[in-house]
């Protein structure tokens, strides 16, 4: 199992979009099933590749290259469930672009923990997987606008579906994207609660200060804040709960995703400053394997903790 | 095998004469029993629909007088119509040509729409009447097979079916089902009560669509319409409403003028509609909608014109799956044929065994009269020598008989056989 690397499933990913593209003009006799072979195999590979990772780390979203193939999981599950909910349609088009990009995106970020400091065990992890299904879900919103953008525009056209590209239907659209952007809301509010209560347990009104201080806090706000206003717009606004104005709601809300991943990477995932190291609560920091980073060994109160994950 | 049509088609003869001669199912029913009682040993099923009636028949052998006159002269006593008024706009076709006709008509590529798919239900309902009233004999069974195959490789071996060129049928499901997912929960208002409307409603019934409301000048013709697809009618000053409730506009009005104007959508429907999805589909000449309605946000607005394109386009494409469809049907046809011609000797083959097997089971006996020593095992391998030498001794009159049937009816060969060994008729 740790013979299988990124480049694996994201090698397959990236057939996978090569042949959605090449089936635009054209298709072969197995085109079809070489495609799901494909996407079927990169999914598998990455889901022992994570699974394999998380027995290491104990967390799935231990550090920022987890934390993007998580996301990058999630959507390339939704895209394979998709290749046998909706054989006819060129949602892959859409969805392998963002899963091969994050794969990407993940092969460089760091593979260090996330700030592995004292603090609950819970509310760290809650606070990893929270933010990670807000991101999937400010993603799907992201696609299924941008569907509907490019879906729109063909039908004000009058350009009919090809053999090679079909799109699901507005409404289908609509409705994932009002989903998306409610779902996201939430979990993007609780991701952040979670890391507020985090912060409480580590601290003091100092720490605090210094979190706001923080680029990945103020724009994980700012992503919340956004998300809630968008709400209250369609809450308050009927013609915005329709058509094109939801889906731009959700393509600027994967805008202000897109500020808070680079301030992710920017800080390493890493909040606040290094605590003081103590010689009997020291977390060793070993390399588990190759590429990654394994953070080992207890607090003084008995456990690891990391900023976005456990250990 | 000999087969023989008569018919006409929408290729040659026009609707007139094709409405004298169409049947219903209960008419088909009756002249099926009446054929059969004049003609029980020739097989027969007809074939009725708006574009097309024609009479097939089948039997083992050519009768006289001539199956095709016998044909004519059926159809007409069904109709009353007097043989000389009909005969010069009727096709006769024969043999090979019968079975690649059959399958020409059930894979659609002889339909007036290239590749629709109703004819194919129309097929298996003339072979269901054929079955249910003792016409279908073997060979109706082996036509029919035949062709219900050959409809289905055409579908899945070529895009024939794939591309639809009715404007109303392009309309929904390239255009509306794109807008939206379901049709039950959806209000479908209709202005105008056309012909072209009712075709839609056709399909968007299909669809799964049941909320429809008519509007008409006409109330009298709205409330017809309304009640054929269990409807509703509103009333023409009521239009501004239900454009604001409707979810799919079908207009097909002879009005002069547009019927809804820029200014009358943005004055009465778009605000109130708040930017719910709205396909019109305006059907009408000159149009009932000012197309730069077209352009309002989340409205969807297609006239004949635009769907046309998308019409030839289809029609383009299909014309392209033409030859490999033809293909289809020509391999299929000299297969059939082949098979037919396989099955005509199957008597003479029988015979021929039969009389080998009684000279083989005597000249046995005989033996085993003469050698009552003989123990089981011998028995048995002179048993089976004795069946290897008629199976090699047949072999090859059986292998000339099928070369023979391949290349045509092997009636020269089978009368050889009988003669030379005097097998009886």
């Amino acid at each position: 199992m740790q013979n299988i690397t990124i480049f694996c499933f994201g090698a397959s990913y990236f057939v996978a979009l090569v042949l959605e593209v090449v089936g635009l003009w054209a298709r072969f006799g197995w085109h079809r099933v070489v495609m799901i072979a494909m996407a079927v195999a990169g999914l598998f590979a990455h889901t022992i590749y994570l699974a394999y990772h998380a027995t290491l780390d104990a967390a799935a979203v231990g550090t920022p290259a987890d934390w993007y193939l998580v996301v990058a999981w999630v959507l390339a599950a939704l895209y394979v469930g998709g290749l046998f909910a909706m054989p006819k349609s060129s949602v892959g088009l859409f969805s392998l672009p963002l899963v091969v990009g994050l794969v990407v995106v993940a092969a460089y970020s760091s593979n260090s923990p996330f700030a592995p400091q004292r603090g609950s065990v819970f509310w760290g992890g809650l606070h990893g997987w929270l933010l990670a299904l807000g991101a999937v879900a400010v993603s799907v919103g992201f696609l299924a606008g941008a569907m509907y953008l490019v879906q729109s525009w063909r039908l004000k056209r009058k350009l009919p579906p090809t053999r090679g590209f079909r799109l699901p239907s507005l409404e289908t659209l609509e409705h994932v994207n009002g989903a998306a952007l409610g779902f996201s809301a939430i979990f993007v509010a609780g991701g952040v609660i979670a890391g507020v209560i985090l912060s409480r347990f580590r601290g003091s009104a100092a720490t605090a200060t210094s979190l706001w201080a923080d680029p990945l806090v103020w724009t994980s706000s700012l992503l919340l804040l956004w998300l809630v206003v968008a709400e209250v717009f369609r809450w308050v606004y009927p013609a915005a709960r329709h058509g094109r104005k939801v889906a731009y709601l959700t393509l600027a809300s994967f805008g202000f995703l897109i500020l808070t991943l680079v301030a992710m990477n920017w800080t390493g995932g890493v909040h606040e400053p290094k605590p003081e190291v103590r010689s009997n609560s020291i977390h060793r920091v070993e390399r588990a394997s190759s590429d990654r980073i394994h953070a080992v060994g207890p607090d003084e109160s008995g456990h690891c903790e990391r900023w976005g994950g456990t250990a | 095998m000999k087969l023989c049509m008569v018919g006409c088609s929408h290729h040659h003869t026009g609707v007139a004469l094709r409405e004298r001669l169409a049947f219903t199912p209960e008419q088909v029913a009756g002249a099926l029993v009446a054929w059969h009682a004049e003609n029980p040993d020739v097989e027969a099923w007809l074939l009725s629909t708006c574009n097309r009636v024609e009479l097939y028949a089948a039997m083992k052998q050519a009768q006289e007088p001539t199956s095709a006159e016998r044909l004519v002269e059926h159809l007409a006593q069904q109709h009353t119509i007097p043989v000389d008024e009909i005969r010069s706009e009727l096709v006769e076709l024969n043999d090979a040509d019968v079975v690649r006709h059959m399958f020409r008509v059930a894979a659609s590529l002889d339909s007036m729409v290239l590749g629709e798919p109703q004819i194919l239900s129309q097929v298996k309902q003339a072979y269901e009447l054929a079955c249910e009233h003792g016409t279908a004999g073997p060979l109706a069974h082996a036509c029919f097979q035949a062709s219900l195959r050959v409809a289905r490789r055409v579908a899945s071996e070529t895009d024939l079916h794939r591309h639809r060129i009715s404007i109303p049928s392009v309309a929904i499901a390239d255009f509306a089902r794109q807008i939206f997912e379901s049709f039950d929960d959806k209000r479908v208002l209709v202005i105008g009560a056309g012909e072209m409307a009712d075709e839609t409603l056709r399909y968007l019934q299909d669809a799964g669509a049941r909320q429809f409301v008519i509007i008409n000048r006409s109330q009298e013709r709205a409330i017809q319409l309304a009640r054929e697809w269990h409807g509703t009618v509103a009333n023409w000053s009521d239009l501004h409403r239900e454009l604001v409730e409707a979810d799919l506009v079908i207009s097909t009005t002879a009005a002069g003028q547009p019927v809804v104007t820029l200014d009358y959508f943005r004055q009465h429907v778009a605000n109130e509609r708040e930017q719910r999805p709205l396909f019109v589909l305006d059907l009408a000449m000159p149009r009932d909608f000012d197309p730069r309605i077209g352009d309002e946000v989340a409205t969807y607005l297609y006239s004949i014109d635009d769907l046309r394109t998308a019409c030839d386009r289809n029609r383009k494409s299909r014309a392209k799956e033409l030859p490999k469809a033809e293909s289809i049907i020509e391999d299929e046809t000299v297969k059939f044929l082949a098979e037919s011609r396989h099955r005509a000797t199957v008597p003479v083959i029988a015979q021929l065994r039969g009389e080998f097997d009684t000279v083989k089971a005597a000249e046995l006996q005989r033996l085993f009269n003469k050698l009552p020593a003989t123990d089981d095992a011998t028995r048995d391998e002179i048993t089976r020598f004795a069946d290897r030498l008629v199976n090699k001794l047949l072999h090859p009159p059986m292998e000339s008989l099928r070369m023979e049937a391949n290349n045509g009816a092997p009636s020269g060969l089978l009368d050889a056989l009988r003669r030379l060994f005097q097998l009886k008729e």
